[in-house]
């Protein structure tokens, strides 16, 4: 066996830090142990990927409160009746069976200085690095006269689950003349493309059912949204006349919204009872990285490009949503694209196994109607401190059926595919 | 797969052996795979548009990734991912694809 001159360094150099720091991991000879907070695409990928890798060399902690993951990605194909529940929803039984040792709760917080996170039930799990891949949370003070005691009336199904079928209940509910509003989210948030995938699967669904004329109006704060162009052309070709999109200089900004009588002021509108009313608010870390102490002052966690180490904390590792991740969206597919780098750095770190620069990569594809799909992605990499797009594309107008029909069927493939490499 | 394919893959491998410059770095593909791996199943299982990628001979796999890079074949996302990969690079991915077996 021929071993690189790096990487007997590297290991020798991680050995004489385990001993510096008098962890009982060597002397005890038990291993050395990863905890992973979150079960989501990011910490999912990361946890199967570290306990593959390391071939039982670490003891891989996944804790996620979950037994059974919904993802948000395909969501919005199961509002627009292209996929069932269950099809978007996946347990982690595979991932133990792949030496993965599943911890169902909440982490509760993260003690930094003594390297432990404690449980909810109390307990604390010392960790030699871990994981931070908790998602986002809501800002609920961020709509004016909406907050978390209005989810039930006015649903966000920002995060799946019970949230994602009750928009859907509501959905299939909307009458023939009826008016959907979306209140859209301002950056940064999930999913760039996902409210207007959503819109169109809305449509879809009425138009389905025969109810022509309800409307959908987007009361969006930004001047423009991602993959703009080749939305609004498909909501033209497909839905003419459903789909009214606003940005701040045409609605004059969203007033208040009154989940009693389910109404939207803006400056120049008042929508009175609408059939459905989705609030998608603006959006932070999730709580465990911002009591962490994780986060800037933009509510999200600075990462080093070349790891995705927290900028703040040389133990951790921030992964998906929750951090900042340069040009790459906030997108499972990016998560998961994240946590391959991370799980490598980190078996780089406790192992001295063989490292090679980062490469991130994401694709979102999204669903205008049936076999009319479009994309954009990116392959991305480290750069002046920060994760930068090394190349791009995004769908064009007036590109041919063939084309968006392959792309709904690429849809298909990766959906499969990233389930696949997150859940074993 | 036609004669060709199996003619130049055995100068390959008649290459591989005299020099190994030539021959990809397969730690180096198993993790560059990682980004392939989101979309292609590793068990080459095939799922809609995706297809499987496993078990290819080494030339043919680096001839269609430099038929992306050139942008000759179609499919941007494919393309894209080309365009960041180098020549050691789509070697080291052949390698380790092709060490990989097709789902039965
Ligand atoms: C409608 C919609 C459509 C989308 N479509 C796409 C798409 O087509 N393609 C795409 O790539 N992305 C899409 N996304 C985005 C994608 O879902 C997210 O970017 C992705 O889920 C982020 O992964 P994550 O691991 O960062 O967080 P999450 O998926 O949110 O996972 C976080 C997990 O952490 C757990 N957790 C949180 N706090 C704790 C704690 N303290 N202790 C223990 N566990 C905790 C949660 O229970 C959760 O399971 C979409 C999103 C939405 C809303």
């Amino acid at each position: 066996m021929i071993v690189s001159r790096r990487s007997l360094l590297r290991s020798g150099s991680a050995a004489a830090g385990v001993f510096a720091l008098g962890a009982p991991a060597i002397l005890g000879q038990a291993k050395q142990r990863v905890v992973v907070i979150g079960g989501g695409p990011g910490g999912a990928t990361a946890a199967r990927y570290l306990a593959k890798d390391s071939e039982g060399k670490l003891d891989v902690v996944l804790v996620e409160p979950k037994k059974q993951f919904t993802t948000c990605f395909h969501s919005n194909l199961y509002v627009g009746d292209f996929k069932k529940f269950e099809e978007i929803t996946h347990g982690y039984e595979k991932i133990a069976a792949q030496g993965v040792r599943m911890n169902h709760q909440m982490a509760n917080s993260i003690d930094r200085d003594k390297k432990e996170v404690v449980l909810a039930d109390g307990s604390r799990l010392s960790y030699d690095r871990l994981v931070v891949s908790p998602g986002i949370d809501l800002k609920y003070d961020s709509v004016p006269g909406w907050g978390r005691e209005h989810e039930e009336t006015m649903p966000h199904a920002w995060q799946a689950g019970d949230q994602t079928k009750l928009l859907k209940a509501k959905l299939d509910a909307v009458p023939d003349g009826g008016v959907i509003v979306m209140i859209a989210p301002p950056n940064p948030y999930r999913c760039p493309p996902g409210p207007y995938e959503r819109v169109s699967m809305m449509a879809h669904v009425l138009k389905a059912k025969g109810r022509k004329n309800a409307k959908i109006v987007v009361i969006d704060p930004k001047e423009a949204f991602s993959k703009q162009g080749v939305f609004q052309e498909g909501w033209e070709k497909h839905y003419p006349g459903m789909i009214e999109w606003m940005g701040p200089k045409t609605h004059d900004g969203l007033k208040s919204v009154d989940p009693k009588t389910n109404t939207v002021e803006t400056g120049f509108e008042t929508y009175k009872n609408a059939a459905l009313v989705n609030v998608i608010p603006a959006q932070m870390a999730g709580k465990i990285a911002r009591d962490a102490q994780l986060v800037n002052q933009s509510g999200f966690c600075p990462i080093l490009p070349e790891s995705m180490k927290s900028a703040l904390d040389p133990n951790i590792y921030v992964l998906g949503d929750a951090c900042i991740a340069g040009d790459m969206p906030k997108s499972g597919f990016s998560a998961n694209s994240q946590a391959k780098v991370a799980a490598m750095m980190i078996r780089g770190e406790l192992l001295g196994a063989r490292t090679f620069p980062a490469r991130y990569t994401n694709t979102c594809w999204s669903l205008i109607e049936t076999d009319d799909v479009i994309k954009v992605g990116g392959a991305y990499e480290a750069k002046d401190g920060a994760i930068k797009a090394s190349s791009t594309f995004v769908s064009q107008a007036k590109e041919s059926a063939e084309l968006r029909k392959q792309n709904t069927q690429e849809n298909i493939g990766w959906y499969a595919g990233i389930v696949a490499d997150m859940f074993g | 797969m036609r004669g060709g394919g199996r003619l130049s893959l055995f100068a390959f491998a008649l290459l591989a052996g005299g020099q190994s410059a030539r021959a990809g770095d397969i730690a180096l593909g198993e993790y560059l795979s990682s980004a392939c791996v989101t979309c292609h199943q590793k068990s080459g299982q095939v799922t809609g548009g995706v297809p499987a990628i496993v078990g290819w001979p080494a030339d043919q796999f680096v001839a269609v990734m430099n038929s992306y890079k050139n942008r000759e074949r179609d499919n941007e996302v494919m393309r894209t991912q080309a365009a960041s990969l180098s020549a050691d690079d789509i070697a080291a991915l052949a390698a380790y694809f092709g060490s990989l077996k097709p789902a039965k």
